[in-house]
C-alpha cells in the first residue's frame, strides 16, 4: 500500500517512466550497436547454414536496411523493445528455428504489389 | 420495493384492484393455459400447438403447416393434456381454459414413438440416396422422437412414381400422406391437380390421371414436403444441403423481388430456395425464380469481345475493349451517345451509367420498358408504383385488374390476391383478356371502353366498386405500353380517384397501382431514366450503350450504318449478337446490388458466386470506361456508389423499406390534361397462358429447365420425361 | 595363361566382329557396347537378338541390336525399348528360355500384326483430359455472314 502510493507520488511529481533496459538514449544506442554487430557477424553463418542464394554484400545490406528502417526512433523504451525483438529474430536464426523461407521473407522476392488504383484492380481480377 | 420484500408483498396485498383488473381482462378475451406448468395467455380458438409455440415449445408435426388448413392426419403432434383421457392432436384441438398441456410426459412420448413407428413402417430406408437427406423432417423427428430399434420384419408397401412435370420429381414410396402438397395446390396455388385416392394403407397422392402439376408455384411443394417424396428434378443428386453455402439474396426475374436463398457449391449455383418475407413473398417463390438458375450457367458472356475486320466478334482483353469503348465515347459527344437499359440492371450500374452519359453531355438514357410520359408521367412516383403494396392486398375488399395477368406477370402478387380472395372474400374484377387467374372474378370485358363506362358509372361493376370500403385498382405495365398508354393511365387514375372518393377511405389508403414486369424499372424511373426507346428511334445516336438490354427494342436497322453498339450484360441473348463491343457483366447472383421492386421496396442481392471468366460487376465496368474516357466517375467502391445513389434518390439505399408516394390527386389532374384518345383495340396482356410464363428474359431464355417446362406444356409431360436413376 | 589368352581372343573378336572399323564404331555409338554372342534370331523388323550365357552373368547375357528402320521410322540413332515385339520381349527379359524362332508364338487375335512403338513423349502420346462437365457454358458469338 505504502510503496504503491510512493510510486504514484513519484510519477506524479517527475513524470519519470520506468525504463526497460536503457536509462538514456546513449545506452539504447549502445544496445543497438551490439545487436547490429551480432547480426553482422552472423551473416556468413546464416548464408552457409540456410544455403541462401544471396551474396554477403546483399545480406549485409539487408541487415543494414532493417536497422535503418527504424533510424528515426529516439525513444529509448521503443528502441529497447525493438532490440528485444531483433534479438529474438537473431536467436531464431542462429538456432535454425526459422527455415529458409522465413529468412528470404526479408527480401520480398515473391511478393507482388497489390494494385491500389481502381483501374488496375479492375484489370487484375474480380475483387483484389 | 425490491430491497424490502416484506413491505413489497404487503403493498401488493393492499392493492387488490390491480390484479383484479388483470384477471378480468384475461377472463374477457384471453384463455389461460399451461404448457408443462408454464402459464400462457392465448386468444380463444388458438390450437394447442400454437399455444405451445407461444412459450417456445415446438411440437413435432408433419401435416400441420401454418399457411395451410389443418388436416390433422399425421398424428405426430399428439400431446397429453392433464385430465383428458386420450392424447389429443395438438394441431387441430383448440385450447380450453386451464388446460395443462404436457409436451414431454411419458404418455406423450409413447404416443409420438408409436406414431413414428407406424410412419416408418412403410417408409423406405433410402436416406443415403434421398435428396431430402439432411433437411428431412422425418429424419430429424425420428432421431428426436422415434424409437431406437425396429420391430418390423414385414415387407414395405411400394407406390408407383408419377410424372408430374419436368420440375418435380416424385418418389411416392417415400410419401407419408401428410397431404400438405394437396392442400398447397388447392389453397395457395389454386389448382385442383393434386389429390388423394384410396383409403388406409392404399392411400396415394397423385393427379388422378397422368398429367402435369400445372401451377406457376408448383416448386413450393418441394419445400413443404416433409419427406423426400417430392424433390426438385433439376437438383436431383447434385448436392447435399450441408455442402452448400447459403447466400441470402433477391430474385430479379420478375418485379416482385422475392427474397431467396442461393445455395452454392464450388462456385456454382446449385439451387434457389425461398426466404421468408411476409411483406413480399411470404415463404413461396415462383417456378421461374426457383428453377431458372441453370440459365445462369449457359450462354454466359465471359470475355470482352470486339468485332474484327470481318465483322466477327472475337474475344479480347479488357484493356483493348475498354480502350475502344472509351475512344468511341470520346469521339461522340453530346446527343450522339445514348443508352438503353434492360430489365435486370441494378441501381448501382444505372446511376453509374447515368452519371457517365451526363458527363458526356448526353441525356438520352432510356429503359426498354415503356411507360407513358404524358401528364405527370414518371415525375410523380405514385404514378408508377404498386402503391398499395403486396401485403396491402390483404386489407382491400374490391380489386380491379386492368390489362394484366398477375398470375404470370407476378405470381406471388397473384398468390396474395388469391389468399385475400379465399380468406377475406375479396371481390375481383378484370378488364382485359379473360384468363385463368386461379380464382373467380368478374370479367368486365376486354375493351378500353369499359374503363370509360366504369368512370362514368354506367357499368354494372361500378356498383361494386363504389360501395367498396377499400378499393384497389391495379393496372398492368403492358397496358400502359400501348400507343394510348397515357390515356389508359389517365382513365385508370380518374377511376381510382373516383373509387377513392366514393369509398371514403382514409387518406393513407392508396388506390392506384401499377404492376411492373421487370426488376429494374422502378429503380430506373426513380433515377430519372426515360421510359421507352422512342427518343432513340427518332434521334438515332452514333454510339449506343446497351446495358443488359435484351428485349430487342432497337435493332441495327433503326440506327445509321456507321453507329457503334456497345453491349454490356451477362448473357449472349438478343443484345450481344448485334453489338460491336461486348462487355461481360455479372448476373444477379454474382453481384452485391440494389434492386427496387414494383412496390418501391429497395432490396439487396448478395454475391453468391463470383462472376465467370473475366466478367465484372456492372458498375465497375462503367466506372472503368469513365476513367479511360477521361470523365472519371468519383466512386471506387460500392459504398461510394451507394452514397451517390442516396444523393440522387435516398429511398434506393433505405433497404427493406418502402418509400411511399402520395400525389395521386396531382397526378390525376395532370393526367386529365393528356389529350390522347383510348384506342378500340382490346387490352391483352402479353403473358396469357402458362406457356408464356417460363421464358421471359435472358436468364430464363437460356435455361434448359424452363425450355423443358414450355415443351412439357405444349407436348405433355411425357415429352420431357427422362429415365429416372432411382 | 590360358585365361589371359582367352580374354585377348575375345577382345580381338569384339574389335573385329562388327565388320571392320566402321562397323565397330557404329556398334559402339549405337549400343554403347561391342560384345559379341550367338545370334539367336532376327525378327521381321530386323532387330537382332544375341545370347552369350557363358561369358556374361545373368541379366546381361541376352541383348538386342536394333534395326535401323522400323515402321517407316529411321531408328539408326533413335532407338527405343518398345521396338522389341511382344514375342521377343519375353525371351529377351528371360521370362522364357524358348526363343520364338524355335517356339513360334500361339497366334492370338489380340497380338498386333505390326508392332507399335511406345508413343509417350511424342506428339501422339495420350493426354488425360477432364471428364467433368463445364460449370459455365460461355456464349459463342454467331458466325458473321
Amino acid at each position: 500500500m505504502a510503496s504503491s502510493a510512493a510510486t504514484r507520488t513519484a510519477a506524479g511529481a517527475a513524470k519519470v517512466v520506468k525504463p526497460i533496459f536503457s536509462r538514456d538514449l546513449d545506452e539504447a544506442k549502445r544496445r543497438v550497436r551490439e545487436l547490429y554487430r551480432a547480426w553482422y557477424r552472423e551473416v556468413p553463418n546464416t548464408l552457409a547454414l540456410f544455403q541462401l542464394d544471396i551474396g554477403h554484400r546483399q545480406a549485409k545490406d539487408k541487415v543494414r536496411e532493417m536497422f535503418d528502417k527504424n533510424k528515426h526512433i529516439t525513444d529509448p523504451r521503443v528502441i529497447d523493445m525493438l532490440v528485444i525483438k531483433g534479438k529474438m529474430e537473431l536467436e531464431e536464426t542462429i538456432k535454425v528455428w526459422k527455415q529458409k523461407t522465413h529468412i528470404m521473407r526479408y527480401f520480398h522476392e515473391t511478393e507482388n504489389q497489390r494494385p491500389a488504383d481502381f483501374l488496375s484492380r479492375f484489370y487484375q481480377g474480380h475483387d483484389p | 420495493m425490491l430491497r424490502f420484500p416484506a413491505v413489497g408483498r404487503a403493498l401488493a396485498g393492499l392493492a387488490p384492484s390491480h390484479s383484479a383488473r388483470v384477471q378480468s381482462r384475461a377472463a374477457s378475451n384471453m384463455v389461460e393455459v399451461f404448457v408443462d406448468g408454464k402459464p400462457v395467455e392465448v386468444e380463444p380458438g388458438t390450437t394447442v400447438l400454437q399455444a405451445c409455440e407461444k412459450v417456445g415449445m415446438q411440437i413435432p408435426r408433419f401435416c400441420y403447416h401454418e399457411r395451410l388448413s389443418v388436416a390433422g392426419n399425421c398424428r405426430m403432434c399428439l400431446v397429453e393434456i392433464e385430465k383428458v383421457p386420450k392424447p389429443v392432436a395438438a394441431c387441430a384441438m383448440p385450447v380450453m381454459k386451464g388446460w395443462n398441456i404436457l409436451t414431454n410426459s411419458e404418455k406423450t412420448r409413447k404416443a409420438r414413438e408409436g406414431v413414428m413407428e407406424f410412419l416408418l413402417a412403410n417408409h423406405p430406408l433410402d436416406c443415403p440416396i434421398c435428396d431430402q437427406g439432411g433437411e428431412c423432417d422425418l429424419q430429424d423427428q425420428s432421431m428426436q422422437f422415434g424409437s431406437d430399434r425396429s420391430r418390423f420384419s414385414e415387407s414395405k408397401r411400394a407406390v408407383e412414381d408419377k410424372n408430374i412435370g419436368p420440375l418435380i420429381k416424385t418418389i411416392m414410396t417415400r410419401c407419408i400422406q401428410c397431404t400438405r402438397c394437396v392442400r398447397f395446390a388447392s389453397e395457395i396455388a389454386g389448382v385442383e391437380d393434386l389429390g388423394t385416392t384410396g383409403r388406409g394403407n392404399n392411400l396415394q397422392i397423385g393427379t388422378y390421371v397422368e398429367k402435369m402439376f400445372m401451377s406457376e408455384l408448383s416448386g413450393n411443394v418441394i419445400d413443404i414436403c416433409p419427406v423426400g417424396a417430392l424433390t426438385s428434378k433439376p437438383y436431383a443428386f447434385t448436392a447435399r444441403p450441408w455442402e452448400t453455402r447459403k447466400t441470402e439474396s433477391i430474385d430479379v426475374l420478375d418485379a416482385v423481388g422475392s427474397n431467396i436463398v442461393v445455395s452454392t457449391r464450388g462456385g456454382e449455383v446449385m439451387r434457389v430456395m425461398p426466404r421468408l418475407n411476409e411483406d413480399v413473398n411470404e415463404e413461396w417463390i415462383s417456378d421461374k425464380t426457383r428453377f431458372a438458375y441453370d440459365g445462369l450457367k449457359r450462354q454466359r458472356l465471359t470475355q470482352p469481345m470486339v468485332k474484327d475486320a470481318s465483322g466477327q466478334l472475337t474475344a479480347t482483353s479488357w484493356e483493348d475493349a475498354l480502350t475502344r469503348v472509351a475512344g468511341a465515347l470520346q469521339g461522340a459527344q453530346g446527343s450522339e451517345v445514348a443508352a438503353i437499359v434492360g430489365g435486370m440492371v441494378d441501381a448501382e450500374s444505372l446511376v453509374a451509367l447515368k452519371d457517365l452519359l451526363n458527363r458526356l453531355n448526353s441525356d438520352s438514357l432510356c429503359t426498354e420498358e415503356l411507360f407513358p410520359m404524358d401528364g405527370a408521367g414518371t415525375d410523380l412516383r405514385s404514378n408508377y408504383l404498386l402503391n398499395t403494396r403486396i401485403a396491402g392486398i390483404e386489407d382491400c375488399d374490391v380489386l380491379l385488374l386492368v390489362g394484366t395477368n398477375p398470375r404470370y406477370e407476378a405470381p406471388l402478387f397473384n398468390a396474395r390476391i388469391r389468399k385475400s380472395w379465399l380468406h377475406n372474400e375479396l371481390h375481383v374484377g378484370l378488364v382485359g383478356r379473360q384468363v385463368d387467374l386461379s380464382y373467380t372474378y368478374d370479367h368486365l370485358g376486354e375493351e378500353t371502353s369499359v374503363l370509360q363506362e366504369l368512370a362514368s358509372g354506367t357499368h354494372p361493376f361500378w356498383e361494386v366498386l363504389s360501395t367498396a370500403k377499400r378499393p384497389v385498382v391495379v393496372v398492368g405495365s403492358s397496358a400502359l405500353q400501348r400507343p394510348d398508354g397515357g390515356a389508359i393511365l389517365a382513365a385508370v387514375s380518374a377511376l381510382a380517384q373516383k373509387a377513392r372518393s366514393s369509398s371514403g377511405v382514409e387518406e393513407g389508403w392508396k388506390v392506384l397501382n401499377v404492376l411492373h414486369r421487370v426488376a429494374s424499372q422502378v429503380a430506373a424511373l426513380d433515377l430519372g431514366y426515360k421510359a421507352g426507346v422512342e427518343a432513340i428511334r427518332s434521334n438515332p445516336p452514333k454510339v449506343l450503350y446497351l446495358l443488359g438490354a435484351d428485349a430487342g427494342c432497337i435493332t441495327r436497322a433503326d440506327l445509321p450504318k456507321d453507329s457503334l453498339i456497345i453491349y454490356q450484360g451477362h448473357h449472349g441473348d438478343v443484345g450481344a449478337p448485334m453489338a460491336d463491343i461486348v462487355l461481360p457483366g455479372a448476373a444477379y447472383t454474382e453481384k452485391n446490388a440494389t434492386y427496387v421492386n414494383t412496390e418501391g421496396r429497395s432490396q439487396q442481392t448478395r454475391v453468391a458466386v463470383t462472376a465467370p471468366g473475366a466478367a465484372r460487376e456492372d458498375w465497375q465496368v462503367i466506372r472503368a470506361v469513365s476513367e479511360l474516357a477521361g470523365v472519371m466517375l468519383p466512386y471506387d467502391t460500392v459504398d461510394e456508389v451507394r452514397s451517390r445513389l442516396a444523393q440522387v434518390s435516398p429511398n434506393l439505399t433505405r433497404y427493406d423499406d418502402v418509400e411511399g408516394a402520395n400525389y395521386f390527386k396531382q397526378a390525376n389532374e395532370l393526367a386529365a390534361a393528356v389529350n390522347q384518345t383510348l384506342l378500340a383495340t382490346p387490352l391483352i396482356p402479353p403473358q396469357l397462358t402458362a406457356k408464356d410464363f417460363y421464358m421471359t428474359d435472358s436468364i430464363s431464355r437460356s435455361s434448359q429447365t424452363m425450355a423443358k417446362c414450355v415443351k412439357a406444356i405444349t407436348e405433355g409431360a411425357a415429352a420431357v420425361d427422362e429415365p429416372s436413376i432411382c | 595363361m590360358a585365361e589371359y589368352v582367352n580374354i585377348v581372343r575375345r577382345a580381338l573378336g569384339q574389335l573385329g566382329g562388327h565388320g571392320g572399323v566402321r562397323g565397330f564404331l557404329v556398334q559402339l555409338f549405337r549400343a554403347n557396347d561391342v560384345k559379341t554372342g550367338a545370334l539367336i534370331g532376327v525378327d521381321k523388323y530386323g532387330n537382332k537378338y544375341y545370347e552369350d550365357s557363358k561369358n556374361y552373368f545373368f541379366g546381361r547375357h541376352r541383348w538386342v541390336l536394333y534395326t535401323t528402320q522400323m515402321n517407316g521410322k529411321n531408328t539408326m540413332w533413335e532407338v527405343d525399348g518398345s521396338m522389341v515385339p511382344a514375342e521377343w520381349h519375353r525371351w529377351l527379359h528371360c521370362m522364357t528360355d524358348d526363343p520364338p524362332t524355335t517356339h513360334p508364338p500361339v497366334p492370338r487375335k489380340f497380338l498386333a500384326e505390326t508392332h507399335q512403338f511406345n508413343v509417350s513423349g511424342t506428339a501422339q502420346q495420350y493426354v488425360p483430359f477432364s471428364t467433368t462437365t463445364k460449370k459455365i457454358h460461355e456464349w459463342v458469338p454467331p458466325k458473321a455472314q
